[in-house]
């Protein structure tokens, strides 16, 4: 009797274990199988009013990246009338399956952002796999042309697009990066405004340029800002330093290097309403070049000298975005963190962001004049 | 004696030998492969025929350090065995005890070795090694029971144990396994260890053998508890912690920092060896965006025509290196140089050439080898080279949950073990050493 029920424990045992085998058959697939992509371009379709094209960039592997010296991409690009649908389509044109692990670009077209954001977004950030590595840039002319651009300087096995965004690459305050759930967020929470990067490429496309930026707002044209006002938000927002200011005094000109950065801000209220933007800016930095000798005696006064400089171009992109209306810093959300929430809130600080003074006092601390004495 | 003489089936080598002085006589009775000839002519053949009386012989006998209690029986037959010797004088009987001890010098430690500290090891006599405890754990409270194991071998065993810090329940327990003890033949210390054991299905010891005289004694001092076999030159020691295979009697003789790293180092080595062969199989197969593009680029690239699936690769490369390791443990010394070398050959650059693996595997294999001899015990070191078999299977069918349900699997299992009485995976924080008090 014994024996017979090790028996059918045994049997049991080895049809559960025959069922788990059979079972996981589908998650299984080698790395050798699957398509790494690592871009996604989305443009308005050509054909098709209110139609995508969908680009995909592939990263081909290669056996032995040694003696590689180029990258070895294929595009996959195809017309749907969304994005899933494209998608679809496209994992019709391989014979691996299309891995959307590494997709760490996203590049949209500026025309869809006026209106389409929402819809082109929500495929993206729906997917679990890319919502949190994704950086979203914008192309100007066609997503599809800045993925199939090819910069001289890339090596085997690597993007250089995502290296602009990410720190172990360049390190530019000209450059804006958003993640995928960053730009989400800022899209749909009161009281900020997403910055996109503009991501350009040159005539012949071997060689990528990330400098400006476009503020994005839900039904409005996207805002472009420049290289220098793009700056400018860096300094703001992110408390980049690595850039420099050129001052003319007394018939020479200097240029200041500003190394550190630390922006404070606070949102005066009287009588339950915002009446002022407080700002405090320091920086440290050094003279970096000037026509003349300069003395280390006369450090004060260069500090006055370039704070005077900082505060034009300071306020002059704050005054550029409120005339806009616009808040890509989030004064509007350091409002509404600050105050209690009722239905006028975010009223009140819209009626009087537009006219609202800035009271900015920047405070630089030069270290020296180089190394030269 | 003639009795004697035939329950012994009249072997060979059993002689009895009468000696005889005038009207003095007397007979003595012994097995010639197990005594000291030497040692039996001169101190009791020589003075029998120098002192004058049987009177006088029998009272010297009786004053000799090495006479035993006298037995009967069947307990006689296996006393003389072991290289007693009977002597009868007219109507008395006296067992003297003059064994031929061979194989009596310490080895040098072979499993466990180290840079600093003692470096012989135990030898194979119970009389020595008891010797080298003794000389090294002078404390009075130091007890030393004998027990006699009623196998075929009856091997004498001996429990050793400071008095004062025992814990006395894990001291009975053992007590009580070595008297219930019923197997056929025991022959070693490490058969010994599986039949204390007491489960049939074991993986992972509870029991830890060891050859270093200054592991013995430092447990000691902790309160476990030490058991020696004759003829064996590995001690027990029980009960164990499963940080007590980590621990290489070297961090005690190096500086706070070194051992901390190295101790660190093993934990590592040990996560190492377990996880990595998995690991490779849940990243390459089921989510290959753990890794940064760079690399899933570079291991899709090397994984480039290899014809089967990930884990049969991993297999397949495992199952060698065990192999190879099998082959050079049991190999003459003079042949194994030549089985790694042939090894390395086809788990080097031939396997990737031939697309049977990619290159990732033969990094991650030769990491396993390696890590897998960090553990300084080597019992463990096996343990855990079976485990990373079993995580391997939960990987295969399971993906990268599956690794972690079953390392977290092993984790459990590992909870609920105890040595004797002391959970398996007890950690003493409030004690500078972790062995402390256990």
């Amino acid at each position: 009797m014994y024996l017979l029920d090790r028996r059918k424990v045994v049997f049991l045992y080895v049809i559960v274990i025959q069922c788990i085998v059979l079972l996981a058959g589908c998650g299984f697939k080698d790395i050798d199988n699957r398509l790494f992509i690592i871009g996604i371009g989305v443009d308005p379709s050509e054909k098709e009013e209110g139609h995508y094209k969908v680009t995909l960039k592939l990263s081909i592997p290669v056996a032995s990246i040694k003696q590689e010296k180029k990258p070895s991409y294929q595009y996959l690009v195809h017309e749907g009338e969304n994005i899933e649908e494209a998608v679809r389509i496209l994992e019709t044109h391989t014979d691996k399956t299309l891995e959307f692990g590494h997709t760490k670009i996203i590049m949209v077209n500026e025309a869809l952002l006026e209106n389409n954001i929402k819809d082109v977004m929500d495929y993206f950030v729906r997917r679990g796999d890319m919502q949190l590595i994704a950086w979203v840039g914008v192309a100007k002319e066609s997503a599809e042309e800045v993925l199939r651009a090819e910069p001289k300087a890339e090596e085997a096995v690597s993007t250089s697009i995502t290296r602009f965004f990410d720190n172990t690459g360049t390190e530019s305050p000209y450059i804006v990066s958003a993640f995928m759930f960053e730009f989400r967020r800022n899209t749909r929470s009161l009281g900020i405004d997403p910055v996109l990067p503009i991501v350009e490429t040159n005539d012949d496309g071997s060689q990528l340029i990330v400098n400006k930026s476009l503020i994005v707002q839900e039904g409005r044209v996207p805002f472009e800002l420049s290289s220098r006002l793009t700056r400018e938000y860096n300094t703001l927002a992110n408390d980049l330093g690595g850039y420099s200011y050129k001052i003319e005094f007394e018939g020479n000109n200097i240029v200041v290097n500003i190394g550190k950065t630390k922006v404070k801000y606070k949102i005066i209220t009287e009588n339950k309403k915002p009446t002022a933007i407080n700002m405090k800016i320091e920086m440290t930095g050094e003279i970096i070049e000037s026509d003349k000798d300069l003395s280390l005696n006369n450090l004060e006064k260069y500090n006055k000298l370039a704070e005077d400089e900082v505060k034009k171009h300071v306020l002059e992109f704050l005054t550029t975005v409120q005339k806009e209306n616009l808040d890509p810093i989030g004064f509007g959300l350091k409002y509404r963190t600050m105050h209690i929430n009722n239905k006028d809130t975010m009223k009140k600080w819209n009626e009087a962001y537009p006219e609202l003074p800035i009271d900015l006092k920047v405070d630089v601390n030069l270290k020296s004049t180089g190394t030269i004495e | 004696m003639k009795e004697v003489v035939e329950k012994m089936n009249n072997s060979e080598d059993i002689l009895t030998i009468p000696l005889q002085l005038g009207d003095n006589y007397a007979f003595v009775l012994y097995l010639k492969t197990v005594v000291d000839g030497l040692k039996l002519q001169n101190i009791i053949i020589k003075p029998f025929f120098e002192l004058k009386s049987t009177e006088f012989f029998s009272s010297y006998i009786q004053s000799l350090p090495d006479i035993a209690k006298m037995k009967t029986g069947d307990e006689l037959l296996i006393q003389l065995t072991k290289g007693h010797v009977l002597i009868a004088i007219q109507e008395q009987f006296f067992l003297v005890d003059i064994k031929m001890i061979t194989a009596s010098t310490p080895q040098p430690a072979l499993m466990e070795p180290t840079i600093y500290g003692p470096q012989l090891a135990l030898s194979e006599a119970i009389e020595t090694n008891l010797n080298m405890i003794r000389h090294r754990y002078l404390e009075p409270s130091l007890t030393i029971e004998t027990v006699q194991l009623k196998d075929k071998s009856h091997q004498s065993i001996a429990l050793i144990y400071d008095k004062k810090i025992v814990k006395q329940s894990v001291l009975d327990k053992i007590q009580k396994k070595i008297k219930e003890m019923n197997n056929p033949l025991i022959e070693s210390s490490g058969d010994l260890q599986l039949f204390l054991n007491s489960t049939k299905f074991s993986l992972f010891p509870v029991l830890l053998l060891t050859e270093r005289p200054d592991r013995i004694t430092y447990n000691l001092a902790n309160g476990k508890v030490v058991i020696l076999m004759d003829g064996s030159p590995q001690a027990i020691v029980a009960p164990v912690v499963f940080y007590d295979f980590m621990v290489s009697m070297e961090d005690n003789y190096h500086s706070f920092w070194i051992s901390i790293f190295t101790l660190i180092l093993r934990y590592v080595g040990i996560l190492t060896c377990i996880l990595l062969p998995a690991m490779y199989v849940a990243v390459t197969s089921y989510t290959p965006d753990i890794f940064r593009v760079e690399l899933a680029l570079s291991v899709a690239g090397s994984r480039l025509g290899v014809p089967y699936p990930s884990f049969i690769e991993v297999l397949f490369m495992l199952l060698f290196m065990e192999f190879l390791i099998e082959a050079s443990i049991r190999l003459p010394k003079a042949i194994s140089a030549t089985a790694t070398t042939v090894g390395g050959l086809i788990l080097g650059t031939a396997a990737t050439e031939a697309a049977l693996t990619s290159n990732i595997m033969i990094i991650i294999v030769s990491a396993v080898a390696i890590t897998s001899f960090v553990i300084p015990i080597s019992e463990m070191s096996f343990a855990i080279r079976i485990c990373r078999y079993v995580l391997l299977a939960f990987t295969t069918l399971f993906g990268t949950v599956g690794l972690m349900l079953g390392f977290l699997g092993i984790i459990m299992f590992l909870t609920n073990k105890e040595s004797f009485g002391e959970p398996f995976l007890k950690i003493n924080w409030k004690s500078t050493k972790r062995e402390k008090e256990v």
